[in-house]
């Protein structure tokens, strides 16, 4: 029932490239017209308002900036500086491993529960699943770090006295340096998993039944069938997951600033923080906007790996 | 099938329709709320105070703004409760509001900025105190000398205190009955302290921790350095600053005064800091105390109006707190900080500083005395949520409500220890504050980490002490 | 596709459908937990709020906290600029990416793919990067501490874009040769025969942006200086008090309030939202 809703956006039989190469009737002076009065919002608001301030924010990391006096020329100064800062370091390392352990974790959690909930099961049950599982996602990530923080908490949270129930002594989720960043990982990992997981739903759902059928035909169940017939259909879908679940783990900035404040020590320090910290805190402008490049260009290069690697893995029906 | 959904779809159009009329009415009806038009006294040539939010209500905005204009009815006001979770988040708006050339007149900075906004942003008030020196005379005689000095940088005064916090102990007396420990006396020291927790832990169940303590410049491991009989930043006093003694303080009071202090070389390797971090990390070891957390605190007037932690460092405003929170007067007391080489406390306060941009410093200043007044403090502070800076204002009347019993510590702590002090807070407060809680992290994280910790410590505070703010 | 036909597929997959369905309520227990822990501890009195169990069901259930939200802030005006914000975002989304969407879906022009590419490198940009050159550019406009200025830069959005050229491109092409065929320009096909076709995407779109914004905590606090321009989440920073000593049920009950329009709207919106999300992970 639920997948019928949009039988519009089911993949086409025809290969996307034929979409490009295929020439179109519709290429005229009236379509250019068209396409430039269309794409005139989105193109106006994102010149002025994420172009003009990114290459404001290139410019500045050239300068010497504390917002009082007026900025002074630095050269490479800002860059050579937060080269050899052990902090901005730390938080690159931080960044990177938050985002392979939260992204991993946020697919595998969402797959499994997805292919779980594909199963044989009452309809109003798998709604409430469903709903269930996408709910942290409307909450605000500030709030619910909030609560997350009394939750986490060693001494009075309930987590810890969950564990205590089955005989695990305290653990001091927060105020560890070897806990500290798997507690805002599992956090994040919370909240954001449902994106994903409906990613997956709809994948699923978009596989012709007619595969299954034959694969099970074939004699193909279980982990077997998931593995070798599910996983490369599902394969357009996990590299949108990946790539969205990516970029918005390296940005990642309210809970381990809600949580922890980047401790104990650097521990749980990520770029965005120390971005916020240089700027706003310390009045080093120029140097925040450095680190704000050096990340730009981190997330540029890691987005096109992984469209670079997909070509390799992911399959197109 | 096909049918219901093209009805669906031709619902769902027409609601389009209608939320993009809505929206369309909507926005010609608010406006003025979109363009922030009806906000009152905006562009207009209003004086311009920016206060922290949490701890400045809507009802404390409208008290100040209209008891001001009885006074200076020529003055237009505007008082803007900026919203933030801590001194640093409210940093950051107002450096915002500065880049944007939209800055305030007056904004009101505690301790912890006091420094950093006299060196780059503010205005000695000096020649203003000189010329009106007769109509101050009952102020400066109400406000302790320390409080006045904290806001001193190089000889010259950049506020005046209207608030401040020392980092007194708070202790739950049903923790206390439970362990059958008598109140402390007001000279115990350290080792009455770690007894009592011992008491403490003795008799009460899992889920109960006797010390708790947040990680922080006020309030955290500072106190501790005080007590220990050192600092973070080795400590000297600026010269200057007589101008204001002699005219204000008889010879007693102004005696070791001088123009401000002046926090320089970092020594978190010094014994004296070892020591002390080495305490701390005993203490949790041995369970008595929670590993320090980080942030503002939150945690704190919950688990100890609870019963759940038995002693905390706080100062006046938690009076206020824990009323709030539904503990009775009877619930909780408030003692000294305990004597190790000295019983020197720490304190926080706070005032209005004059920002150079502003245009109405005249006016501005008209405001501060205002401000600092004994009848507009009296209105603003009426719910104990700080200690008032004016002496006068602590009576039973004000705590008879809310306790603690043992009030009078909290004006003592500056009375009877004329060495009580601000937090170390020079104009590289943001940095130092950063690498002071990074590293006390880290040092009280494992038994073993205090001393490599600390000497990273001092590394990075040499680092940003050599930058130029 | 029938539910019955469905599950012919499924039929063997190795999970019983009990051991199943245990596995998935445990999952969704844990995810619902801490919100459930919310919602029951800002009904219980601050002195009840830390104890251990829980208890899940107030015993002695009080809205006192939600007395002290509506005392302590100006619940009203928070929720109308948070609700003109949001919704004026929402609408002005589902419009710039429903056209932008269309046209790179179905229109043929020059520095189409790189176009496309500018478009989705936006969402690489981390808003903390770029906060200070947009307060100037707002400055410049004359819109600091407005609500226009939260509005405005958030017209253009990336993931609504592309999901709205995801959702136009899974229409059938045959539709718009057709209408060619009987002599329709470019923009009566788009008016008459794909418009029409896309207002559940744009429901969608529609959603996300009020899901998103309506929680929205940092360009507020950096942009809005004055009190009355704040939204409900830097309202609701207020509740914690002067160095943290707010009441913890004061707190929850502040985010209990500010969940309510969120949930609503994922109510309404849920499976609008679910398709969208579901149909961006599919095709190219």
């Amino acid at each position: 029932m639920t997948n019928t809703q949009v039988p519009a956006v089911r993949p086409r039989a025809a290969t996307p490239a034929a979409d490009v190469s295929r020439p179109s009737p519709l290429r005229t002076r009236g379509t250019r017209l068209l396409a430039a009065l269309f794409l005139a919002p989105t193109v106006v608001g994102i010149v002025v308002f994420t172009v003009v301030p990114i290459v404001g924010s290139v410019v500045l990391s050239l300068f010497h900036w504390n917002v009082i006096d007026s900025p002074s020329f630095a050269g490479m100064a800002n860059y050579r500086e937060v080269f050899t800062d052990a902090t901005v370091r730390v938080s690159f390392l931080n960044t990177l491993v938050f985002m392979v352990f939260a992204v991993a974790a946020q697919l595998l959690i969402a797959l499994a529960l997805a292919l779980t909930l594909n199963g044989r099961m009452p309809g109003w049950l798998r709604s409430v699943f469903r709903s269930a599982f996408f709910f942290p996602l409307v909450l605000s990530a500030a709030s619910i770090s909030v609560v997350m923080k009394y939750l986490f908490n060693q001494d009075f949270g309930v987590v810890n006295w969950l564990i205590g129930l089955v005989g695990i002594s305290p653990v001091p989720w927060l105020t560890s340096e070897h806990a500290a960043l798997a507690t805002v990982i599992i956090v994040y990992v919370w909240q954001q998993f449902g994106f994903s997981f409906l990613l997956f739903i709809g994948g699923l759902n978009n596989i012709p039944k007619e595969v299954h059928e034959a694969a099970s035909l074939d004699g193909a169940t279980g982990l077997r069938k998931h593995l070798h017939v599910t996983l490369p259909l599902l394969s357009p879908t996990l590299l949108v997951a990946t790539v969205v679940g990516v970029i918005n783990a390296l940005q990642v900035f309210e809970q381990p600033y809600v949580l922890t404040n980047g401790g104990p020590g650097d521990s749980t320090r990520t770029v965005v923080m120390v971005i916020y910290e240089t700027a706003f805190e310390q009045l080093r402008f120029g140097e925040a906007s450095a680190v704000g490049v050096l990340l730009f260009v981190l997330i540029m290069a890691v987005t096109a790996l992984q469209f670079r690697l997909s070509r390799r893995f992911v399959h197109y029906q | 099938m096909t049918d219901s959904h093209l009805a669906r779809r031709t619902l769902l159009r027409y609601g389009a329709y209608g939320a993009g009329a809505a929206a369309l009415a909507g926005t010609a009806a608010s406006w003025d709320r979109l363009t922030g038009a009806d906000i009152p006294g905006r562009d207009d040539g209003s004086l311009v105070v920016a206060t922290l939010g949490p701890a400045y209500g809507p009802e404390a905005i409208r008290t100040l703004t209209e008891g001001f204009r009885k006074v200076h009815p020529g003055i237009k006001l505007r008082i803007n409760a900026v919203q933030a979770v801590d001194w640093s988040d409210f940093f950051a708006k107002i450096l915002t509001q500065i880049a944007a050339g939209t800055a305030p007149d007056l904004v009101y900075v505690a301790t912890e900025g006091v420094q950093l906004f006299a060196q780059r942003l503010g205005v000695p008030l000096d020649r203003w105190v000189k010329r009106d020196s007769a109509e101050l005379k009952e102020y400066f005689a109400d406000v302790h000398p320390s409080l006045v000095e904290s806001m001193m940088y190089e000889g010259h005064l950049y506020q005046l205190p209207v608030e401040f916090n020392a980092a007194d102990m708070y202790l739950n007396r049903q923790v206390l009955r439970r362990a059958g420990a008598d109140f402390p006396a007001p000279d115990w020291n350290r080792d009455d302290f770690t007894a009592l927790l011992r008491a403490m832990k003795k008799s009460s169940g899992s889920q109960f921790t006797p010390y708790f303590w947040t990680n922080r410049l006020w309030g955290g491991v500072v106190p501790w350095l005080f007590a220990g009989g050192t600092n973070l930043l080795s400590e000297s006093k600026a010269p200057g600053g007589s101008w204001l003694w002699d005219s204000f303080y008889p010879a007693a009071e102004r005696e070791g005064r001088g123009g401000g202090f002046r926090w320089t070389t970092p020594q978190a390797t010094d014994g004296r800091v070892e020591e002390t971090y080495d305490y701390l990390a005993s203490l949790i070891q041995e369970g008595l105390c929670t590993r320090p957390e980080g942030g503002n605190g939150q945690n704190l007037v919950g688990v100890f109006s609870t019963g759940r932690v038995g002693v905390t460092p706080a100062g006046g405003f938690w009076a206020g707190g824990l009323h709030l929170a539904g503990m009775q007067a009877s619930g909780f007391d408030v003692q000294y900080f305990p004597r190790w080489r000295t019983q020197r406390h720490q304190f926080g306060a706070a005032g209005y500083a004059l920002l150079r941009t502003s245009k109405k410093q005249d006016e501005a200043w008209e405001f501060i005395k205002y401000a600092a007044r004994r009848d507009t403090l009296m209105r603003l502070f009426d719910t104990n949520q700080t200690t008032p800076a004016r002496r006068s204002m602590l009576t039973a009347a004000r705590y008879a409500e809310s306790g603690p019993k043992h009030w009078p510590v909290f004006y003592d702590t500056l009375d009877k220890f004329p060495d009580t002090g601000p937090i170390p807070a020079p104009p590289q407060v943001a940095e130092v504050t950063e690498v002071l809680l990074k590293y006390t992290g880290t040092a009280l994280a494992s038994p073993r980490s205090v001393r490599p910790a600390l000497r990273r410590m001092q590394g990075d505070l040499e680092k940003a002490m050599e930058r130029d703010v | 596709m029938s539910q019955a036909t469905l599950s012919l597929s499924r039929a063997r997959y190795s999970l019983g459908p009990w051991a199943r369905i245990t596995a998935l309520a445990v999952c969704a227990l844990l995810t619902l937990g801490p919100v459930i822990w919310t919602v029951s501890t800002s009904l219980r009195t601050p002195a009840q709020s830390f104890d251990l169990p829980p208890k899940i069901i107030p015993t002695h259930p009080t809205a006192e906290a939600y007395r002290g939200v509506f005392s302590q802030i100006d619940v009203w005006l928070l929720a109308l600029n948070s609700t003109l914000v949001t919704a004026l975002i929402a609408v002005g989304q589902m419009i710039t990416a429903g056209l932008a969407g269309y046209a790179f879906a179905r229109l043929e022009f020059r520095f189409k793919k790189p176009l496309f590419g500018l478009v989705l490198a936006t969402m690489m940009v981390p808003l903390q990067v770029t906060i200070v050159p947009v307060f100037l550019v707002l400055k410049s406009m004359g819109l600091t501490d407005t609500l226009l200025g939260l509005i405005i830069p958030a017209f253009p959005t990336a993931f609504g874009t592309f999901l709205m050229r995801q959702y136009f491109l899974g229409m059938p092409r045959d539709l718009g040769e057709a209408a060619m065929l009987d002599g329709a320009g470019p923009w009566r096909i788009f008016r008459s025969v794909y418009a029409p076709l896309a207002t559940p995407g744009l429901a969608i779109v529609g959603v996300l942006a009020f899901n998103y914004h309506w929680n929205e905590f940092f360009r507020p606090l950096i942009l809005e200086t004055s009190g009355q321009n704040y939204t409900l989440p830097l309202g609701l920073v207020s509740l914690q008090g002067n160095l943290g000593t707010g009441s913890i049920s004061v707190v929850l009950a502040g985010v209990v309030l500010s969940m309510i329009p969120a949930v609503a709207v994922f109510a309404v919106g849920q499976r609008p939202l679910r398709e969208g999300i579901t149909s961006a992970g599919v095709n190219r």
